[in-house]
């Protein structure tokens, strides 16, 4: 998973989260990009590498602002761009779906 | 420095362990031939995990259930990758293929000896041998919602049997292949390798000599392995068979015509929890085999997603998520899609067309499962179109005929078929009426790739059948 991957995965969970499970999150979101199709893993790393230039460029001299990421996720969930919003999706959906069958009680009764 | 390459011989190789690939090895095998089945996924105990749960997703799944067949709008599809395939993932949901599809399908591709009542002859066996069943007792309440609702107005709805064994204790058994027909075809004599993957057939004129490998062994090692056999069955799934194909230098009329069942999704919030353990078995048939309602797995982490598609504020519906059900309407499309190897890459390009028809259809097929929901007692729904609006009254419906475009629609699949037709019609099939691809004298096809067309039902009884049927066929030629 790439540095900016780590950002946006890290944002996108649940503040309340404990270290367990956002480890175990973060975890599941690195194996199934790993596991994508080569060529939607390179479009979704091409993707991190471009969105995510100007954070890594703040995080080089030392002011990159974690708390500034969310109001750039928000605005591109509604980009014109498809693929910008099916970025933020894809990522969205990963931690979703992870924190959400970690936390206690994920399945049900028969 | 990898081992050289070692050498093993067979009479029929078969490549893939789903629906397709244990139906063949297990007929063969009983009938005395010498089988090897070699599938890429690892052999994954059928109790040990979850169904639909996030580990099964890692371990059973193909890229652990994130593929996408690109387009306008891209379509998830998800399809299983361990012995015994998608019969391992899917909803064991069980259907013969419709006696007019059989005859549409016989007359546009000119299918020799394709009937519906030759098909009902394997169907029945498979039936008997799986072991087909309806629901003992009254259906859960995520089921009974879809009857209820389709009652409320009018519509049809039945029971689907499902390929499900009942123990005594009332316990429900999923009859999986690596449950039932892989056993059988190992009882028999068949072997079957797991974590070995075909980089390729080798071919010499019109034979196929055998198959290039590349074996995981328990350690995390590879080795090479060259499968010799006789005869060549590709049973791999409709989006794995022709990227082998392809890679293997063999194209004409592979890997074109794709065809799926795309699928748009409600999350519905209802007063009373609702159960969250099982698929619905309940289908709404009212607009069948065009349209089709069902319901979806529903553990936590469905409930999250189906709820996030809608962008609408989901916060209290999720805090309430034991009273919240995902469930599905799947439209038969015109559009079709497209699976190319790519150079040096291990995962085929997937592509698929959604025609302005198909879109209307989604759009009609996202309204009529609003209705339904509603109608049986559903507070709030929550569509898979970004911006489509909850909706909590019939008159909130209206607004999604136009909410669902091809920015906003997030659809998926599970059901992909049709990469490798059969018929006579050479210009539009990729293997004569029973499964030998064209050109090839000793190659087949046997899997979900045959299929002209997406049947409109769950496929895995259609695939069996036909299955069944090529390989009876091939026992009487070979």
């Amino acid at each position: 998973m790439l540095w900016f991957e780590r950002q946006v995965v890290s944002t996108l969970m649940s503040p309340t989260l404990d270290a367990g499970t956002r480890s175990a999150v973060e975890s599941y979101v690195a194996t199934t990009l790993h596991s994508m199709p080569e060529h939607l893993r390179a479009g979704v790393a091409a993707e991190s590498i471009v969105l995510g230039s100007r954070s890594w460029l703040e995080h080089r001299v030392g002011r990159f602002d974690p708390h500034a990421l969310p109001a750039r996720l928000d605005r591109w969930r509604s980009s014109k761009i498809d693929p910008i919003r099916q970025y933020v999706r894809l990522l969205h959906s990963l931690v979703l779906f992870a924190e959400n069958e970690f936390a206690a009680g994920a399945g049900g009764s028969m | 420095m990898k081992p050289p390459r070692e050498t093993v011989q067979t009479d029929v190789l078969i490549i893939g362990s789903g629906a397709g690939g244990a139906v063949t090895a297990a007929a063969l095998a009983r009938a005395g031939r010498t089988v090897m089945v070699l599938e890429e996924g690892p052999w994954v105990d059928p109790d040990a995990l979850e169904p639909f749960s996030l580990e099964e997703m890692v371990a059973k799944y193909r890229h652990g259930g994130s593929c996408a067949a690109l387009g306008r709008p891209a379509i998830a599809y998800a399809e299983g990758r361990c012995v015994g395939g998608s019969t391992e993932i899917n909803s064991g949901l069980y259907h013969r293929l419709p006696p007019e599809l059989a005859e549409e399908w016989q007359r546009d591709y000119r299918i020799d000896e394709f009937t519906t009542d030759a098909l009902d002859g394997y169907a029945g066996r498979i039936e008997a041998e799986l072991g087909v069943s309806r629901l003992p007792g009254a259906p859960p309440a995520s089921s009974a919602v879809l009857e209820r609702g389709a009652a409320k107005l009018g519509w049809r709805s039945v029971e689907f049997s499902r390929v499900f064994r009942y123990e005594s204790n009332g316990l429900a058994v999923k009859q999986t292949m690596a449950r039932t027909l892989l056993p059988a075809a190992t009882e028999a004599g068949a072997q079957v390798v797991a974590d070995c993957r075909v980089a390729k057939l080798v071919r010499d004129g019109r034979r196929v000599v055998g198959a290039a490998c590349e074996q995981t062994m328990p350690d995390g090692s590879t080795r090479e392995l060259f499968v010799r056999a006789d005869h060549v069955f590709v049973c791999a799934g409709a989006t794995q068979t022709p990227a082998l194909l392809q890679r293997s230098g063999i194209r004409r009329n592979i890997g074109r015509g794709l065809k799926m069942h795309p699928t748009v999704k409600i999350a519905a919030r209802f007063n009373s929890p609702i159960d969250h353990g099982d698929v619905p078995m309940h289908r709404v048939t009212e607009f069948a085999p065009g349209l089709t309602i069902g319901g979806s797995a529903s553990r936590r982490g469905h409930v999250a997603l189906a709820l996030a598609d809608s962008d609408a504020d989901y916060a209290d519906a999720l805090a309430h998520w034991e009273h919240v059900a995902v469930y599905y309407a799947a439209i038969r499309s015109e559009g079709s899609g497209r699976v190319l190897a790519l150079p040096g890459a291990r995962s085929p390009l997937v592509t698929y067309n959604l025609t302005e028809g198909d879109m209307s259809r989604l759009a009609r097929a996202l309204v009529h499962l609003g209705e339904v929901l509603l109608a049986a007692g559903a507070t709030e729904l929550y569509p898979s179109v970004t911006g489509g609006g909850v909706a909590r009254g019939p008159d909130d419906l209206v607004q999604w005929w136009d909410a669902l475009t091809r920015n906003a629609a997030n659809l998926m699949t599970v059901h992909l078929t049709s990469t490798v037709r059969i018929g006579e019609n050479r210009e539009r099939t990729g293997a004569d009426s029973f499964g030998r691809v064209w050109g090839y004298d000793n190659l087949r096809v046997n899997d979900a790739s045959l299929l002209p067309e997406a049947p409109g039902v769950n496929p895995q009884g259609p695939i069996m059948a036909v299955v069944a049927r090529n390989t009876d066929q091939f026992l009487t030629e070979a």
